[in-house]
């Protein structure tokens, strides 16, 4: 934990939600004993590994909007208005430490330019990789499957996933990658997970926070309570700012008893949007796409 | 086929060359072996007491799914056939010529010839192929006894003529490509091997994950009993549920999309594997699939994985697909050119 602020921020707002969290279980329990009875998915206390490790294998998701903003922001009108209210852009409290995000004068300019143009932009609506720490804050659910020598985690979007590697701190990662390349350890009942070897194009929200290939995430998952996960994530990239961060949220565990992992595949949904441009039939709105991590020569 | 950015095999190639030489020529020896010793190998066990499978595992085996008609009901090769297939192998490698995947291989072999699948635009070549495992089995299928998938039904076959009729054309749109050069999937389950035909099993006390490097695609497995998933929600990979029977993992998967084929099966089908690690460095893959809507029978195929000690790699296949915005641009391109363009279309 950063400080003592911090740490007792998140004391009291676990205790309150795994408060919440037992009311919830309790109605629904009421409501549907005889399903879970079935399925027998009720936790009492942090389920633990054969070695004495919390067990973090489960369906997790984040809760809230920082996935729109990791800063503060009001909420704000979509980029379309036939979208409407669905469409329009909720407010968050953001989830970075401190204040503004420390950028460097050009970190920042590509940032600005990146949020006022981010739907051509934001590699997401493309279905690209989220990238870390963005693919544990997405508004979908994520299977984490715990190994002695290998966590896994899968991703509900665009069915992205990275591999931990325990305790193999000098395995460097063998290419480039979107989702990184994650080196973990315990300390104590804390997953701490380094990644590294990050390709540059992934960004950290809608709004246009940005990174660059120097990009370090260090990563600290620790349980609070037996279905809550307190998620913190130090950002590190001298290229893009001028001193590490820190963003940090919860991950709360789905409680249904029929939770499981679903396919969002999304290549198919961003298909039209990417090479609608180029069918033989294409309406004349059909642009190419911009903000591509790759380029073709087109013919004349 | 797509040639990918970052991922090229030729960079993995480098790194697997050294043990997947050594892997073939040991193979056989080992499969023989592994054979034998089925009733006294121990399988190491995870901390949770399960039949420990994890490790990264390819399937790069040179067995044909279906048997060549050529040999009847015989399901081994005899011992001067191997012998032959394994003098002819090294002739095909060595000449450095085209790449082979999948099925390719044993044709080759028999026919002495290499099947060109991509004349219009030029194939991989060798160096895009890892080393092939070779076995002296004549089919991976064990069951038909004939090692060929069983005929289609009249409704299987009323299927395939309707998705023929209503295929797009190749190049008109994204649409007419295949799913593997979309970057959706690579089929479920992808069987083809020598074409970064790789697997990780990582296991916990609850669920197993089964990734394939494929388009990073992970299949969560979960070992507790859990409600049927809603026959409404029909997925590109199905849904899974496992379970242990003594030393072996069986996984069975519904909840099929038709959009999602498997040698004309579609929704109706019922998957089932079942994964037996049989040495230290095998690990039995068996599938059978079943519907009667497709085929008059079920039929049962047998790949062994070998253990592979490099990691997965990021497929990132949609991220860096310039290949499909290639092929569409270069219609449009031939088409203000006054020419008609003639991409064939791959095969499944």
């Amino acid at each position: 934990m950063p400080n003592d602020q911090t740490s007792t921020g998140f004391a009291t707002m676990a205790r309150n939600l795994v408060l919440t969290a037992a009311a919830t279980t309790l109605l629904t329990l009421a409501a549907s004993a005889e399903t879970y009875a079935q399925s027998s998915q009720v936790l009492t206390e942090v389920p633990r590994t054969a070695e004495g490790k919390p067990d973090f294998t489960g369906l997790w998701q984040a809760l809230g909007s920082a996935h729109w903003n990791i800063e503060p922001s009001a909420a704000k009108a979509g980029p379309d208005w036939k979208l409407g209210a669905w469409g329009a852009i909720p407010a968050t409290l953001g989830v970075v430490e401190g204040g503004p995000l420390p950028y460097t004068p050009e970190g920042l300019a590509k940032k600005k330019a990146n949020e006022a143009d981010w739907l051509a932009l934001d590699p997401l609506v493309k279905c690209y990789m989220p990238g870390v720490p963005r693919a544990n804050m997405l508004p979908f659910p994520f299977q984490i499957i715990q190994g002695t020598d290998n966590v896994v985690m899968a991703y509900e979007f665009a069915s992205a996933m990275r591999i931990v590697y325990m305790d193999q701190p000098d395995f460097d990662g063998p290419v480039p990658a979107w989702m990184g390349h994650s080196r973990g350890h315990w300390e104590g009942d804390t997953l701490v997970i380094r990644v590294t070897d990050f390709m540059p194009y992934t960004w950290f929200d809608h709004a246009g926070n940005h990174h660059s290939d120097q990009l370090e995430v260090i990563e600290r998952y620790t349980p609070a309570g037996p279905n809550m996960i307190m998620y913190e994530a130090e950002i590190r990239d001298p290229e893009t700012y001028t001193r590490p961060w820190k963003m940090s949220f919860p991950l709360y565990r789905r409680m249904e008893a029929n939770a499981q992992l679903l396919e969002f595949k999304c290549v198919e949904f961003a298909e039209e949007l990417i090479y609608g441009y180029l069918r033989k039939d294409a309406p004349a709105d059909r642009v190419p796409p911009r903000g591509m991590p790759f380029t073709i020569q087109e013919l004349e | 086929m797509i040639m990918h950015q970052k991922n090229n095999p030729q960079h993995r190639n480098k790194l697997r060359t050294l043990t997947a030489a050594m892997l073939s020529v040991a193979i056989a020896a080992v499969s023989a072996q592994a054979l034998a010793q089925q009733g006294s190998y121990k399988v190491p066990r995870t901390p949770d007491g399960h039949p420990d499978l994890q490790g990264v595992w390819a399937n790069n085996s040179s067995t044909p799914l279906e048997r060549p008609e050529f040999f009847g009901d015989r399901a081994q090769l005899t011992a001067a056939e191997f012998e032959e297939l394994m003098r002819q192998a090294d002739q095909i490698r060595a000449s450095g010529g085209d790449a082979l995947f999948g099925d390719g291989f044993l044709g080759a072999v028999i026919s002495g010839e290499v099947r060109s699948y991509d004349p219009a635009t030029g194939n991989y070549d060798a160096a895009w192929m890892v080393d092939r495992n070779l076995e002296n089995r004549t089919s991976l299928i064990v069951d038909p006894p004939n090692g060929r998938i069983p005929p289609l039904t009249e409704q299987g076959q009323a299927r395939a003529r309707e998705r023929a009729s209503g295929r797009h054309s190749p190049t008109d749109t994204y649409l007419g490509r295949p799913l593997q050069e979309r970057c959706i999937t690579w089929g479920m389950p992808y069987i083809m091997a020598g074409y970064n035909s790789y697997y990780q099993i990582v296991q916990s006390r609850t669920a197993v994950a089964i990734i394939q490097e494929m388009i990073h695609d992970v299949r969560v497995i979960p070992l507790e009993p859990k409600p049927p998933l809603d026959e409404r929600i029909e997925l590109w990979h199905g849904d899974a549920r496992g379970w242990w029977e003594g030393d072996t993992l069986v996984v069975q998967s519904r909840n099929f999309s038709d959009k999602s084929p498997f040698r004309g099966a579609g929704a109706n089908r019922t998957f089932t594997e079942r994964y037996t690690r049989i040495a230290d460095d095998v690990l039995e893959y068996e599938f059978t699939v079943e519907d009667p809507t497709t085929w008059e029978r079920p039929w049962t195929a047998v790949i062994n994985y070998t253990a592979s000690e490099d990691p997965i790699f990021e497929y990132a296949c949609h991220e860096g697909n310039y290949a499909l915005m290639g092929i569409l641009s270069g219609a449009r391109a031939a088409e203000r050119a006054g020419l008609v363009p003639d991409a064939p279309i791959d095969q499944e």
